[in-house]
């Protein structure tokens, strides 16, 4: 390679002109280029770089803030999710003691019910015996009272078709001696 | 004429003696009660004179019975009267009332005895509960 630029530049100067000619370069134009390319240079770092770079560093703030954001967002569902776990374990355990409790309370009303049921049964027997006991005494007097009755007018009866003036007699003597 | 209003036991005490004198007083107290117009006390001053003679000795005796008492009977019922009130003289007044169904019932003017079965039978009934 070194061969063709030794070449190139050998048969620039047997041309008769300086290399830039060679190359096809305008000094003037070059400098007024190189002039102009500053001037722009100086008005983008002044006018346009600034704005760039601020809508940059703006969207990298933001970037940043939404990396924060989502970072805090994760560490929070992270916290949620243990706090939910937390929340769930003692809703279990609450949830446990409330079936225990339930339980408890459960079993204490069935058997204060079985109590009371049983003293509602007894009562009620008691009072079925205490009824059958007051049926039975008025059953009795009914019947005293009935034979008394039945006694009475048997007698009537049976005196005022065969009483006899001796048997009569015999009464009278009996209570008059009963009475001396 | 006003009469001064006597009280009935000193009506029967004259009465009562007067009848064991022997004398017979029913037109002398029938006038009387007519005169001091206390008819309506008649059964009570003839109850009284029954007490006034009793007082003395001589009790008079409603007795009922079911049926005729026989002699016996009554001489059993006269004896136990003079026992029982101490009385010398016993005069007794009979009836007769199917009712009694049976025994007998005596009253004096101070005591009542119902041997009658009616009575016992009454008796009985009150024995009811």
């Amino acid at each position: 390679m070194t061969g063709h630029l030794y070449q190139f530049a050998a048969s620039s100067h047997e041309a008769g002109g300086d290399i830039f000619s060679s190359l096809g370069i305008n000094g003037p134009m070059l400098l007024f280029q190189a002039v102009a390319f500053v001037i722009l240079i100086v008005l983008l770092s002044k006018y346009v770089y600034p704005i760039l770079i601020r809508a940059v560093d703006e969207r990298q703030k933001n970037i940043e803030a939404g990396q924060r954001a989502a970072a805090e967002a994760e560490e929070k569902a992270a916290r949620a999710q243990e706090e939910i776990a937390q929340m769930l374990k003692e809703a279990r355990a609450e949830a446990k003691d409330i079936v225990a409790t339930a339980k408890d309370e459960a079993a204490a009303m069935i058997a204060d019910s079985e109590k009371k049921a049983k003293a509602r049964a007894e009562k009620i027997v008691r009072d079925a015996h205490e009824q059958i006991e007051k049926d039975v005494i008025a059953a009795r007097k009914a019947l005293h009272n009935d034979t008394i009755e039945l006694v009475a007018l048997a007698t009537e009866k049976i005196v005022n078709k065969s009483f006899a003036d001796s048997v009569d007699k015999k009464v009278i003597a009996t209570a008059v001696k009963e009475e001396a | 004429m006003a009469y001064n209003r006597l009280p009935r036991r000193k009506i029967a005490a004259y009465f009562a003696d007067e009848l064991l004198a022997g004398h017979d007083v029913t037109r002398q107290l029938a006038a009387y009660l007519v005169e001091t117009k206390r008819v309506r006390e008649a059964r009570l001053i003839v109850r009284d004179i029954e007490a006034a003679l009793a007082d003395r000795g001589v009790l008079l005796a409603d007795v009922v019975s079911s049926r005729d008492l026989a002699a016996d009977t009554k001489d059993a019922i006269t004896s136990f009267l003079k026992k029982a009130t101490g009385a010398h003289d016993v005069k007794l007044r009979t009836s007769v009332n199917a009712n009694l169904l049976g025994g007998v019932l005596i009253e004096t003017p101070s005591e009542r005895l119902d041997a009658s079965l009616r009575h016992r039978l009454n008796q009985l009934r009150a024995t009811k509960i």
